[in-house]
């Protein structure tokens, strides 16, 4: 059925008046013929019989039919059902009431075609004054393609609301006005609005601020950018309810691309229980922190005030011991040295245990400093320990660190002390050096030739009070290494020792480098 | 010629160890006791039972007193142009900064920690009495009283 006619002829078959009929459908076709054919659309001219009287190229293409195949045929055979209906009076309405309530709407129906297959069609009916009385002129719009897409958005925005409100967030759809066009029933929960109230509203109301304003082209950049901007990205602000009452949410926003433009999902966590954790850690971390600085305060002042009346007692046990030694007898002699013994060491041990807490409590002062002074200056305060051992203290040149002095003094000082007093017969020799390491940052060594250390105590040795050796054997308090691994650790470094039983022993430390050049 | 010492200490414990320690360094030293800083005071100014208290050589003021403390007793002493002039010796168990700063803003002589041990006391009780009592060219004495 492709055959075109320029100029198509239109049999007309009207049973009652056939040749006026005839005469009449000449006429207005010379006058439609035009139009008709124009049209983008099938049209098909029907009188109310329902009999199809004209039709143009579109239609016969559409339906399949040649046009003497389907004039004078009814219009039943291509629109099946719903169409002749329209037209027809029935007992309640005359037959111009019929077709005047369908003029100008849209009437979805079903077309068929010569072959049977059917498709989707839009109707749009106008009426044609003539002769026979009213006939019908319907445009027939094949819908197919429409009706699929509308079908497949359906489907999606089916799919799309499911998921929508399976999603645990809150979700609201927001245009580039900043009004809500979607939301979920969480959302509907969390800020205390049902649908309705929401809809259509500016995003504002449930919050204020931080949202809306992203979504807006400046001057700077395009709404595009405006979004892109912000995609993926978790953004912390405030959500208001419809009480007034305010929530910490988290949003991640996504683009919608929609016929009216980029629409802005926005998926809304009440972050408001992890706020509270962040919060309640927080204040746990500063309340560990107190009663840590506390307990330092308290094994500072406790020592301190230890001092005063142990003072007494070591003074007098000694001013005892010088005046009467050899004037008592021998057990007075022996008691009293076990005092004054006994004296010397608490003092010791509160003189250490103050000097570890003073390394808490005292605040760093970090400062660019040259560690081969911090150790020439801790050899000048050992000068009486390496004078009496002989000790051979020598050291690489050493780097500029970033540290408090007076504790890095301190540190090598007690390391250096150790180094010399842990000896077996023989010349101390101990020595101090310096390597970047792996994290870039200085770690010392300080090696001696001294007893060593049993592996199995490398760790314990830190530890405060902790000793290897009879006091009888090695004088001390098992503070000095504690003192050592505090400084480090709060210089933010690592310490840690390597040795073997009888050949010496390696203590390293890592501080941080100079901030400038080293 | 005896030296006079006023020392400034509520502890009887180190009253009694500087006097041994101060018997051992030099036998011609009167060491008046004053303890507590408005009793230091009175005797510096001979008030009260102190009208014939003598003027001191050397006062050994403690820092923490009843009553006064040491500090309002270094400031009296250093505001006063009669007393003003006598070397005023901090010996304290304070290690604070403040405190030293304190003190010689004051105007005190110099600033001693209390030795813990009585061995080390005692020496530093003869440095004591080699350099101020000793070396030390003070002004004579205004007549007294």
């Amino acid at each position: 059925m492709n055959s075109v006619r320029p100029s198509p002829t239109v049999v007309i078959r009207d049973l009652s008046r056939p040749d006026a009929a005839e005469k009449h459908l000449a006429q207005m076709e010379s006058k439609y013929h035009g139009l008709l054919e124009a049209a983008p659309d099938a049209m098909v001219v029907v009188n109310q019989g329902g009999d199809i009287v004209l039709l143009n190229l579109q239609a016969e293409k559409q339906f399949g039919y040649r046009r003497d195949e389907l004039l004078g045929q009814k219009v039943t055979n291509i629109i099946p059902e719903g169409f002749a209906e329209r037209l027809i009076a029935d007992d309640l309405r005359s037959a111009e009431d019929a077709l005047a309530q369908q003029i100008g709407t849209g009437i979805e129906l079903i077309g068929r075609r010569k072959d049977g297959g059917e498709f989707p069609i839009e109707l749009m009916l106008s009426p044609l004054e003539s002769a026979e009385g009213i006939l019908v002129t319907a445009a027939i719009r094949d819908i197919s393609a429409r009706k699929t897409d509308e079908k497949h958005l359906a489907q999606m925005e089916s799919k799309y609301r499911g998921l929508l409100e399976a999603a645990p967030d809150a979700m609201v759809v927001v245009n580039q006005s900043g009004e809500i066009v979607l939301l979920n029933l969480q959302a509907e929960k969390q800020f205390g609005y049902r649908r309705d109230e929401l809809l259509g509203q500016k995003v504002k109301n449930i919050i204020p601020e931080g949202f809306a304003e992203r979504l807006l082209a400046d001057r700077l950049r395009s709404a595009d950018d405006a979004l892109a901007q912000q995609i993926g990205t978790g953004i912390e602000l405030t959500g208001r309810r419809k009480d007034s009452s305010e929530f910490p949410i988290e949003l991640m926003l996504s683009p919608l691309e929609s016929a009216e433009g980029i629409l802005v999902t926005a998926a809304i966590r009440d972050i408001s229980v992890r706020k509270a954790a962040e919060a309640n850690l927080l204040q746990k971390v500063k309340e560990l922190y107190r009663s840590n600085e506390e307990l330092e305060q308290f094994a500072y002042f406790a020592s301190h005030d230890l001092q005063e009346p142990l003072r007494m007692v070591a003074s007098y046990t000694q001013l005892l011991a010088r005046r009467y030694k050899g004037k008592l007898d021998a057990d007075a002699d022996e008691f009293i040295a076990f005092a004054v013994d006994g004296a010397s060491h608490m003092q010791q041990l509160i003189q250490d245990l103050l000097a570890y807490s003073r390394v808490g409590s005292k605040g760093m002062n970090l400062l660019d400093i040259s560690s081969e002074g911090a150790l020439q200056q801790a050899l000048v305060n050992l000068r009486g320990a390496i004078e009496e051992s002989g000790a051979l203290v020598t050291h690489d040149p050493l780097p500029i660190v970033l540290a408090d002095e007076m504790q890095l003094i301190q540190l090598f000082q007690n390391l250096v002390a150790n180094a010399i007093k842990y000896q077996k017969s023989g010349i101390p020799l101990v020595h101090v050096s310096a390597a970047k390491n792996v994290e870039k940052k200085w770690q010392f060594s300080v090696r001696d030739n001294g007893l060593g250390i049993d592996p199995q105590y490398f760790e314990r040795i830190f530890g405060l009070f902790q000793r290897l050796h009879k006091r009888e054997e090695f004088a001390g308090t098992g503070i000095g290494l504690a003192i050592c691994k505090k400084i480090v650790e709060r210089h933010g470094g690592r310490i840690s020792v390597e040795s073997q039983a009888g050949h010496g022993s390696t203590f390293r430390f890592t501080l941080a480098a100079s901030k400038g050049k080293s | 010629m005896p030296k006079e010492i006023l020392l400034v200490e509520d502890s009887s414990g180190d009253v009694r160890l500087t006097q041994e320690a101060f018997r051992d360094a030099n036998r011609l030293i009167h060491l008046h006791v004053a303890a507590d800083g408005v009793e230091a005071m009175a005797f510096l100014r001979r008030e009260g039972v102190h009208i014939d208290a003598p003027r001191p050589d050397l006062v050994l003021l403690d820092l923490n007193l009843p009553k006064m403390d040491g500090r309002e007793v270094l400031a009296q002493i250093k505001q006063d142009d009669d007393l003003k002039t006598i070397p005023t010796l901090i010996l304290t168990t304070s290690e604070a900064e403040a405190d030293i700063v304190k003190s010689y803003r004051l105007q005190a002589n110099c600033y001693l920690n209390k030795p813990v041990r009585f061995d080390a006391f005692e020496s530093l009780v003869k440095s004591i009495n080699d350099f101020w009592l000793t070396r030390v060219k003070l002004p004579p004495k205004a007549p007294s009283g």
